[in-house]
């Protein structure tokens, strides 16, 4: 029964990892650039669903809100950091997004102040039994089945429509979908839209869970879905989905059976580079 | 003056510290996102060694040695994934470093290494010794630029492919850069222990190696002068100004972004631009 | 004239895709060889091999008897083989007399430790400055390659290549991009190179200048070698033809364009 229930938390962690990732990735394939800032959406999404929350008392108008402001200020964000340092070698714009990030935690410790916000109303705080004895909070099952969902509505989008499609096509081959006469700027802000909206989500899931939103809560999560996206291969956003979860599960288990040795955070970094030894291209890589 | 003393100590541990990273990021075009990890490794080397009782001068250059060492083994995984894949990889070195010393009760776990015996030497002495030993640094980095090993390395660092088709054995000076570069952070590490008598693991985690990253990429990444005058400036702006003590991240992050949006190659090339608006060298 | 370089049945697999499959020649002594092919034949590919950027799958690669499988490129680089690559690549932060001193000072950077007690470069410079007049480019040496035109650039890759005193020259499409004219000049550079004791593999596009200044023409097709000989008997075959224009173009025309 421990195995299932590691499992089921590592599945639980790894599709929050998925949310925040998938944006990443989404950006990696269009600019070929490590977006480290993007965790800061995953911490604005908390605070924007927190308040709005409070004020309104409705999770879902909290989850909206959230989704829409994290939607804008990743569209600014590729407009005003991103697209004028395009042309710079890699190390550049990958610098300037950690600046960017640094600079953004300290604003929410600054303007929020260092010891966060909570919740006036319980949402999703129940317990739900499943598979005979184990017990999960009704939010955990919220953050599975809401990534689940918001992942297939995605990909149905981006195999059933027209923008869907040339967005594919774009990150997948930016220099021909161009030369087909796709904007790269208007799949840029699709992308960013779209991927600072999973953080958002993740966010207010995870400050739901917590019951708390703090400055530094994007960190661990920031650095953790840069891993992931490198063990998916940079750009593969099938990969990313399975290494987001792999690496959900390989913490859980790496806490238990090593936890005397590496810390959570080692234990992912380790995975990583060990992986990468052995195929320095990620899990899977494009070709 | 005991308070001069101290800060012209902490800049000169950070200009060495800087110049190191210089070595593998600005000269040979390696990025490291996890250098603090060697700062630690020095640190924690030199830290245990002289409570044992090794005398403080000879953990100097054994700190340098397991630092060397471990950069060479941190090397080998440069030579197999490169550029963002690099990047993340040694940020993934920076969090195992700070994740394994949290967890060992021999290197004091998450309380680190307090009451590191005295080194004999007096607070003045002891600053003339960091600030010698950065100015070794620099003319070390100064003289491996004019030498063949820094046209290697230049030209590594703009295309390696091409590098190899040239007859160079690449994967050996990459390791070279990183042997260099650690084994002055492991140098770095052992003064910085020695000068704060207190180390833990939250000292050489992810924002320490970004703050090192900062100081080379504001002053110029590869400039020798640029690198040293931004350490010296940045490692103690916080102190002389009190007041943006608490906004130190807000400001390291906000000019790190500054920077890179607007001049990529620091200030050296924004003063290069300055001074010789038509020279070809300066984009 | 005994064979400086012999290429023995090599085949190439990529994800079960051949790219060559049991391809032999041999470049002798002090020749010009073009190695010609329409696109994907797998010229390119070849020559990775020979430089070992790319692995066989099968076969082997000998320079002067001695093989060359397994060794990194850098070794055979130092056997005696240079690269003057399809595009472009020079170091864009060195001036062009750096670019060509930095090859030809290959003694001093043979390890790290000899690169670190190493400083001096007037002989390089010297050596540099030699072939970049003998490429007619000296004007340029102390301007940044970033804003020279194709025609510069071309010479310059084939001036840092030549600073390798290569016993083999490998040249992948040195004429792409230039114009008739420029394509005509560096030609002539070329067979002059050749001249003066350089033997040469040239990969070309450019049919036209290959015929006018190569002694001999091996032509691959879909990884297959399928002529090897004198330049006018290979562009009469009719496999080549046949290759060049598809069959049932060869089989109507007779082939009279094989060489436009």
């Amino acid at each position: 029964m421990l195995y299932v229930e590691l499992i089921a938390q590592g599945l639980i962690q790894g599709s929050i990892y998925a949310l925040i990732a998938l944006g990443l990735t989404l950006v990696y394939g269009l600019l070929r650039i490590l977006h480290v800032a993007h965790a800061a959406f995953f911490t604005l999404g908390g605070y924007v669903g927190v308040m709005v929350a409070n004020q309104t008392g409705s999770l879902a108008a909290a989850i909206v809100a959230a989704m829409i402001v994290a939607g804008i200020g990743g569209i600014l964000v590729f407009r005003l950091c991103y697209q004028p340092i395009l042309h710079q070698p890699p190390f550049v714009p990958l610098i300037a997004s950690i600046g960017l990030y640094i600079a953004a935690e300290e604003l929410f410790r600054i303007v929020f102040g260092p010891s966060g916000l909570t919740y006036k109303y319980a949402f999703l705080q129940g317990q739900v039994i499943a598979f005979g004895s184990l017990r999960f909070k009704e939010a955990e099952i919220a953050v599975m089945l809401g990534s689940a969902a918001i992942i297939g509505v995605l990909s149905l989008l981006q195999t059933r429509t027209r923008i869907g499609v040339a967005c594919q096509a774009t990150v997948s081959d930016p220099q021909m979908a161009e030369s087909f006469g796709i904007s790269l700027r208007k799949v840029g802000d699709i992308n960013f839209f779209v991927g600072s909206a999973l953080a958002a989500f993740a966010g207010v899931m995870v400050s739901v869970l917590n019951n708390m939103v703090e400055p530094t809560m994007g960190s661990v999560p920031s650095y953790k879905a840069l891993a992931i996206i490198v063990l998916g291969g940079l750009g593969s956003v099938r990969g990313t989905l399975v290494a987001a979860l792999v690496l959900g599960v390989v913490e859980s288990f790496g806490t238990i059976y090593l936890g005397h040795f590496l810390d959570r955070n080692a234990i992912a970094f380790a995975f990583l580079i060990l992986v990468l030894m052995w195929r320095p291209q990620g899990l899977f890589a494009r070709s | 003056m005991e308070y001069e003393i101290s800060l012209a100590t902490t800049m000169a541990i950070s200009v060495l510290f800087a110049l190191s990273l210089n070595l593998i990021t600005g000269f040979c075009g390696q990025i490291s996102l996890g250098h603090a990890a060697f700062l630690g490794v020095g640190a924690y080397a030199s830290g245990m060694l002289a409570k044992a009782g090794v005398p403080f001068l000879l953990t100097l250059p054994l700190a340098m040695l397991l630092s060397g060492a471990l950069g060479i083994v941190v090397g080998f995984a440069s030579l197999r994934v490169r550029a963002d894949f690099l990047a993340i990889t040694t940020m993934g070195v920076g969090f195992l470093f700070v994740g394994i010393v949290r967890q060992q009760d021999a290197l004091g776990g998450e309380m680190g290494i307090s009451a590191i015996p005295d080194t004999g030497m007096s607070k003045l002495a002891f600053m003339l010794l960091a600030v010698a030993m950065a100015a070794a640094a620099g003319l070390l980095s100064t003289y491996v630029r004019r030498c063949w090993m820094g046209r290697v390395f230049a030209a590594i660092a703009e295309d390696e492919d091409t590098v190899r088709v040239m007859g160079i054995d690449v994967p050996r000076f990459k390791l070279t850069a990183f042997a260099l570069g650690t084994a002055l952070a492991g140098l770095a590490g052992g003064l910085y222990a020695q000068h704060l008598k207190f180390i833990a693991p939250d000292s050489f985690g992810f924002i320490e190696s970004i703050t090192v990253l900062s100081m080379v990429v504001v002053g110029g990444i590869g400039s020798v002068v640029g690198v040293s005058v931004s350490a010296a400036v940045l490692s103690v702006l916080p102190s002389w100004f009190q007041v943006i003590g608490d906004y130190k991240l807000l400001v390291y992050g906000g000019l790190l972004f500054l920077m890179m949006r607007f001049s990529p190659g620091g200030m050296a090339a924004l003063v290069a631009r300055i001074f010789h608006p038509d020279r070809w060298g300066s984009k | 004239m005994s064979a400086l370089l012999s290429v023995g049945a090599i085949t190439v697999r990529f994800d079960g895709v051949t790219a060559i499959s049991g391809a032999s020649f041999e470049v002798k002594q002090g020749e010009l060889l073009g190695l010609i092919g329409p696109n994907g034949a797998g010229k390119t590919t070849m020559l990775r091999v020979i430089t070992g950027v790319v692995r066989q799958s099968s076969g082997t690669v000998l320079l002067e008897g001695r093989p060359l499988d397994g060794l990194p490129t850098h070794l055979r680089i130092r056997r005696g083989l240079a690269l003057s690559q399809q595009i472009v690549r020079p170091f864009r932060d060195m001036s062009v007399i750096d670019n060509v001193a930095l090859a030809a000072g290959a003694d001093k950077t043979t390890s790290p430790v000899k690169a670190l007690f190493r400083t001096g470069r007037e002989r390089e410079l010297k050596i540099g400055h030699q072939l970049l007049s003998r490429l007619g480019i000296e004007r340029q040496a102390n301007e940044s390659p970033q804003i020279q035109p194709m025609g510069i650039l071309k010479r310059l890759e084939l001036a840092r290549a030549l600073a390798l005193e290569p016993r083999l020259l490998l040249l992948d499409e040195p004429l792409a991009g230039l114009n008739s004219k420029e394509a005509r000049l560096l030609a002539d550079t070329i067979t002059e190179i050749n001249r003066s004791g350089t033997t040469i593999i040239l990969i070309e596009h450019n049919l036209g200048e290959v015929l006018r200044v190569c002694s001999r023409l091996v032509v691959l097709d879909n990884g297959v070698k399928i002529a090897d000989g004198e330049p006018e008997a290979v562009m009469n075959d009719a496999t080549v033809r046949a290759a060049y224009l598809g069959t049932g173009a060869a089989a109507q025309s007779g082939g009279q364009h094989a060489a436009a």
